[in-house]
């Protein structure tokens, strides 16, 4: 397990797994999972390209950790804008926020 | 003495442009003398107008005025503002001036006591300076610019009276009908700017003469053709014209200067200053398009009741006639009709004016609310007691329906002259040319003759109305008077020639045929009409005749036999059967029925009963019915499927479209997965 | 150039960091809360002032991190621009709560920055960077109004369609790393042009076209534009439909300008081999151009027909950005200035009536012009300008765009659509006028002033329409000397 396509496999069921947990899932907590689950697909994408493709700088591992680090600035967004909407409509169903339309 | 003429000129646009500034902005203070600031303006404009018009008598070999200055220049960009003042433009000046100064002072006594009295002027004032934008304009893009402002200032003065629904309707129709032709305009200017580098008139000219389009004459056709579309939409061609009997909602001395003399008339002098660069194949088009409005039109007047609508109909087929004639070559016949017919139309719509004025206030001392005051079957017998109005509407009326010694009958002449020749060098469907020329012009006397019998001749419709009847005052049958003049011949043909029936006259000096760029000889067309012009002068004033003389049985005497004897009638349909049967029977072959009837053919499912029936029952049904059927593809096929039909399409996709923004986050989401799969699917197929 | 030289040419950006940090601070100090609004736009003045002196340098700073050039320079005014307005018109917008002006203020700026740095980024990770540094302070705007739900459903849907948009990016721009070995854009291009299996570009070329479409709502990135403008604050979606728009735009131009073309810089004609992305950009700008109008066509509520109106600009936009030359990015350029202007002014026009009519729909605009007949007759103005008639500069910014394309005689089909999407577009904003000035309201009426902010800005956002309509050389010269983007 040590070739640079079992992690780019790996990154991609991920991704795919992100992507059908955001538009399927209908609780705005879990959506935000998925999305994290599409950020962190990429992590591993940067990582196993620097570990393996032969490349002389880290650049790699330094964008997956800005990644990190700004997963979790919008995560924090994010969380406290779905509080907001708890304390406004009692739900987190992203279903129920449908006023604006048309 | 050019920087001396360039400040005219430049006086000469703004001086109106002042007057709409003075009046937006100080319009509240100035009040009810509004019209004061507006006429010493617009006076001043037309005295400048004229000066440049005397210099037509002057023969320098070059135009008036030609002068530019560079606006921008960037890259491969350059563009001049400048003002270029040959002939025709000094010609055209005059006319925009004159009528403009005449209807802004019919209009005092007019629009006295309306609560927007100063915004009216300062509408008209701006009007006024779009328009001599276009004229004096020396390239394509100033003048889309002007194009456009004109296009702003007329919707402003159609919806004047926007309080009525039917007004507001009415300018935004105009608006987007005109927007549609402008496209097509811009598009053209575009495709001549990017093929040969330049938005100068002349500077086409000379890159179509050196061959910017050789081999590739096709591209200038195609250019041609959509610059002529501003035309259609701006001068209400076929199949565009459906805004301009709208446009009547406007004030009657705005459907006087804009409507009938001069807005509508730009299209017809934008394609005379880009004349030679249009190709025999554009021409051809073009000529088509006018021939078409001019019978169409002209047939959908007969059976319209509202005397303004019956005028507008008639401008439109007018402008038929006047673009007809530059597609068939006969350039300077276009011009002569637009500049005599800006003169008597505008005649007409005032007098028309001074009608429902009367009419209007007549009604209003009864306080009748219901009577429709500019319906003609409200009317009658009006003669004796507008008798200023009666006669100066009957010189236009004889002018407009071709009658020798009137102004009208000379450019009617050269274009229907025109039409002829065109027929002889082409042969074959050309033929629908002179017959639609002809045929509109019998159907024009006609109904105009309708028109002031019903209005002035018979007996009144309503004696309590009648009896209320006044002369309008002096500020309006003064420019009556005026216009009335004007429409005689004698002002077009001297000082060269006396004889009223002989058109060579200073015009004829002022506008010579200019040789076309484009690959047409002009040397041909000329000889052409100079050959037809005998033949074309005796068929019009005998089709002049015979629709006068119809009219005279339909609507004079008719009605004083009908008015005696209610048996007489029937009388009276079999005296005219027979006589109309002996009349027409030979005409019927040769240029009325078979086109009429291969017409109908095409757009109505006309009883095949109608072909047996004698010829009165067939003239009146057939028109009658082919009058219905224009006006139904008028207004429920081009009006509805067409321009309705585009905001129905809009509206319905819209709606469809609608439902995909249904406020459902996850919605979106899919959305946008679905177009990142359809983008890589599609980027693989480019 | 190292990072400690880099800074003397950081100055500007230096300014608005100190700001920021002064805001927040000065907002804990009661006191000193009052200050911070002088304080942001102090701070904007004292950067633009340092940005004009330093026009016209061109470097690579941070280590190739971003690069400071005249078009990066042009795109940093539109943004200070339009930032000091809306700073400056939001302290006169009502529906705001005071108590948080300093935080709002502190967030305007952060945007600033962030799209200072979207303008300017040459390296993979700066792009990814800069965008999540305008799109989470966005996020947060979009919400301010913490009680209202509309303004709370527009921030859910701003931040999971904007988070999935930069998601599906990122993947895009490691597949994009990989393939090339660097995240240096310059290192990218060399790498891309000795690729020859196309495939495996496409893939990486449309997930950064998805990042990118989102910020300048491109269909089918648009979903979230008209919620968000609808639901969020006037102010703010005056902001969002003007400042990163054009960082989107600016970003797009130089990205896809050098990896994505034949020539890897501005002077471009081609696009790669065999990946013809120019007619993807062709399809998709007809697309939201038509969209846009025929979605504006039905709406009856002012802010979120302007919404539409705005995805139908970017689809003219994105008209000229489909053919690769220099000259088509001068169109877009121009375009974007122009349209800053005017879409800010339509927007104040509508914080103007909903502060003092709470006028929402356009049916509460009835009679306007007899109200306050000064900022209807600019507001008509500036319509006609959105619409693209003459005598307006909004004609000039269409002329341009459609001289491009009769230029480079390509996509006629495009233009054709366009000119019917203009017909299209006249309705909707005539409808607007004709509430202001056709229909009639009944009784007496009141004169009602704005806010002399208010009314000026509207007022002078207006009047450019005519001036650079009449007056707009020294304007395109300006551009002209802008395209000029460092490289290596």
């Amino acid at each position: 397990m040590d070739s640079l396509q079992s992690y780019l496999i790996i990154a991609a069921i991920l991704f795919s797994m992100g992507i059908y947990g955001v538009i399927t899932r209908k609780n705005a907590v879990a959506i935000l999972m998925g999305i994290e689950l599409i950020l962190n697909s990429a992590n591993i994408n940067f990582i196993a390209f620097n570990r393996f493709g032969g490349m002389e700088n880290l650049d790699g591992h330094v964008f997956s950790i800005f990644v990190i680090v700004l997963a979790a600035a919008e995560a924090a967004v994010a969380l406290a804008i779905v509080i907001n909407l708890f304390k406004n409509i009692g739900s987190v169903d992203v279903d129920d926020a449908d006023l604006l339309q048309g | 003495m050019e920087n001396y003429s360039t400040i005219l000129a430049l006086l000469n646009l703004f001086l109106p442009l002042l007057s709409f500034v003075i009046l937006i902005f100080f319009g509240k203070k100035i009040g009810n003398s509004a019209h004061w600031v507006a006429l010493t303006l617009i006076g001043s404009s037309l005295g400048i107008a004229v000066s440049f018009f005397a210099n037509v008598f002057v023969d320098t070999g070059g135009p008036i005025l030609e002068t530019s200055v560079p606006w921008f220049s960037t890259g491969s960009f350059s563009v001049n503002l400048g003002f270029l003042i040959n002939n025709e433009a000094a010609i055209m000046l005059l006319v925009v001036a004159l009528i403009s100064f005449l209807v802004h002072f019919y209009s005092v006594a007019y629009m006295k006591g309306d609560p927007r009295y100063s915004r009216y002027f300062a509408y008209l004032g701006i009007f006024t300076f779009s328009m001599n934008g276009i004229v004096l304009a020396d390239n394509l893009l100033m003048m889309y610019i002007f194009w456009e402002l004109v296009g702003l200032s007329s919707y402003l003065l159609i919806g004047f009276w926007f309080e009525k629904e039917s007004a507001a309707d009415a300018c935004k129709k105009a608006f987007l009908t005109n927007r549609v032709g402008d496209i097509g305009m811009f598009i053209g200017i575009m495709i001549l700017f990017l093929s040969i580098g330049t938005f100068q008139i002349n500077g086409l000219i000379d890159g179509v003469h050196n061959g910017a389009f050789a081999g590739n004459m096709g591209l200038l056709t195609i250019a041609g053709i959509l610059v002529f579309m501003g035309a259609v939409g701006k001068s209400a061609q076929f199949p565009l014209h459906i805004w301009l009997p709208d446009a009547m909602e406007g004030p009657t001395p705005v459907s006087a200067l804009i409507h009938a003399a001069t807005m509508v008339a730009a299209g017809v002098y934008m394609l005379v200053r880009i004349f030679p660069i249009l190709t025999p194949g554009a021409l051809e088009f073009i000529a088509v398009v006018g021939g078409i409005t001019a019978i169409m039109a002209a047939i959908i007047a007969i059976t319209q009741n509202d005397i303004k609508r019956v005028l507008a109909y008639s401008t439109v087929s007018q402008l038929g006639y006047m673009i007809m004639a530059l597609g068939v070559g006969a350039y300077q016949a276009g011009f002569f009709h637009l500049t005599t017919h800006a003169m008597f139309k505008a005649c007409l719509f005032l007098c028309s004016g001074s009608v429902i004025h009367a009419m209007h206030h007549a009604l209003h001392e009864l306080k009748d609310h219901d009577t429709d005051p500019q319906d003609m079957r409200n009317m009658g017998g009006l003669r004796d007691k507008m008798p200023i109005t009666f006669w100066t509407m009957l010189i236009a009326t004889l002018a407009i329906s071709g009658v020798p010694f009137f102004s009208g009958f000379l450019s009617k002449d050269a274009i229907l002259a025109g039409t002829l020749s065109y027929y002889h060098l082409h042969h074959g469907w050309t033929l629908f040319l002179p017959i639609a020329g002809f045929g509109a012009a019998v159907i024009t006397a006609f109904y105009m003759f309708r028109l002031i019998f019903l209005t002035f001749f018979g007996k009144p419709a309503n004696d309590k109305v009648y009896a209320h009847i006044h002369e309008s005052p002096i500020q309006m049958t003064f420019p009556l008077i005026l216009l009335a003049g004007l429409s005689f011949a004698l002002f077009f043909t001297l000082p060269l020639s006396v004889n009223p029936i002989d058109n060579h006259g200073w015009f004829t000096e002022a506008v010579p045929m200019i040789e076309n760029a484009a690959g047409l000889d002009m040397h041909v067309v000329e000889e052409g009409i100079h050959h037809a012009h005998y033949t074309a002068m005796g068929i019009s004033l005998m089709v002049a005749a015979i629709g006068i003389f119809l009219a005279v049985l339909f609507y004079l005497l008719r009605k004083v036999d009908a008015a005696k004897v209610a048996g007489m009638a029937n009388k009276l349909k079999l005296y005219n059967l027979s006589f109309n049967k002996f009349y027409i029977d030979e005409i019927y072959n040769i240029i009325i029925y078979k086109p009429f009837l291969a017409l109908s053919w095409l757009c109505s499912k006309l009883d095949w009963d109608i072909y047996d029936q004698k010829f009165i029952d067939g003239w009146g049904w057939l028109t009658i019915k082919l009058s219905d059927k224009s006006g139904e593809v008028d207004y429920n096929w081009l009006d509805q499927k067409v321009v309705d039909g585009f905001g129905k399409i809009t509206q319905y996709f819209g709606k469809t479209l609608q439902s995909t923004q249904n406020g459902v986050v996850q919605n979106y989401l899919l959305g946008g997965m679905l177009g990142v799969l359809l983008l890589i699917i599609l980027i693989q197929q480019f | 150039m190292s990072n400690l030289s880099s800074l003397s040419f950081y100055i500007p950006e230096l300014i608005i960091i100190i700001a920021i940090l002064l805001v927040i601070v000065l907002d804990v100090i009661p006191v000193c809360k009052k200050y911070t609004f002088p304080l942001s736009l102090g701070a904007i003045l004292l950067a633009s002032v340092f940005l004009w002196q330093s026009y016209g340098e061109s470097h690579g700073l941070f280590m190739g991190m971003i690069s400071i050039d005249p078009f990066s320079h042009f795109f940093k005014m539109i943004f200070l621009l339009s930032t000091f307005s809306i700073i400056l018109i939001s302290r006169y917008e009502k529906q705001l709560d005071s108590n948080y002006s300093a935080e709002y203020n502190a967030l305007l700026l952060i945007v600033l920055l962030g799209m200072f740095l979207m303008s300017s980024s040459i390296n993979l990770i700066m792009i990814y960077l800069s965008i999540e540094l305008v799109s989470i302070p966005s996020y947060i705007l979009a919400g301010m109004l913490k009680n209202d739900k509309e303004s709370n459903e527009a921030s859910l849907k701003y931040v999971i369609f904007g988070s999935f948009a930069s998601g599906l990016m990122l993947f895009g721009l490691s597949i994009l790393y990989g393939i090339t070995g660097s995240t240096d854009i310059g290192v990218v291009t060399a790498a891309l042009q000795a690729i020859e299996y196309p495939l495996s570009i496409y893939f990486p070329l449309i997930l950064i076209l998805v990042g990118f479409g989102y910020k300048i709502s491109m269909v089918p990135f648009h979903f979230w534009t008209p919620d968000v403008y609808e639901g969020a604050p006037t102010p703010i979606t005056a902001f969002l439909s003007v400042a990163p728009k054009a960082a989107g735009f600016a970003i797009l131009i130089r990205v896809f300008y050098t990896m994505f073309t034949l020539e890897g810089s501005v002077s471009a004609t081609l696009p790669l081999t065999n990946i013809n992305w120019p007619t993807l950009i062709a399809v998709a700008s007809a697309v939201t151009m038509t969209l846009g109008n025929l979605l504006a066509v039905q709406q009856e509520d002012v802010k979120r027909l302007l919404a539409y109106s705005t995805i139908s600009h970017v689809g003219f936009m994105l008209m000229a950005f489909a053919i690769i030359s220099p000259d088509a990015v001068r169109a877009i350029m121009l375009y974007l200035f122009i349209y800053l202007f005017m879409n800010l002014s339509a927007f104040y026009m509508a914080i103007f009536a909903s502060n003092k009519l709470n006028a929402h729909h356009i049916n509460d605009w009835d009679g306007l012009s007899r109200k306050n007949p000064v900022l209807c007759a600019f507001m008509a103005l500036t319509l006609i300008s959105l619409t693209g008639l003459p005598p307006t500069a909004g004609f000039v910014g269409k002329f341009y765009i459609f001289a491009e394309l009769f230029k480079h005689q390509q996509f006629y089909w495009l233009a054709v659509v366009a000119i019917l999407n203009s017909v299209v577009s006249l309705y909707y904003y005539f409808k607007i006028i004709k509430s202001m000035y056709l229909v009639d309201v009944e009784g007496e009426v009141n004169k009602i002033e704005a806010h002399p902010v208010v009314n000026w800005s509207i007022i002078l956002f207006s009047a450019q329409n005519i001036l650079f309509f009449i007056y707009w050389e020294p304007l395109i010269g300006f551009i002209e000397k802008s395209i000029n983007l460092w490289s290596g």
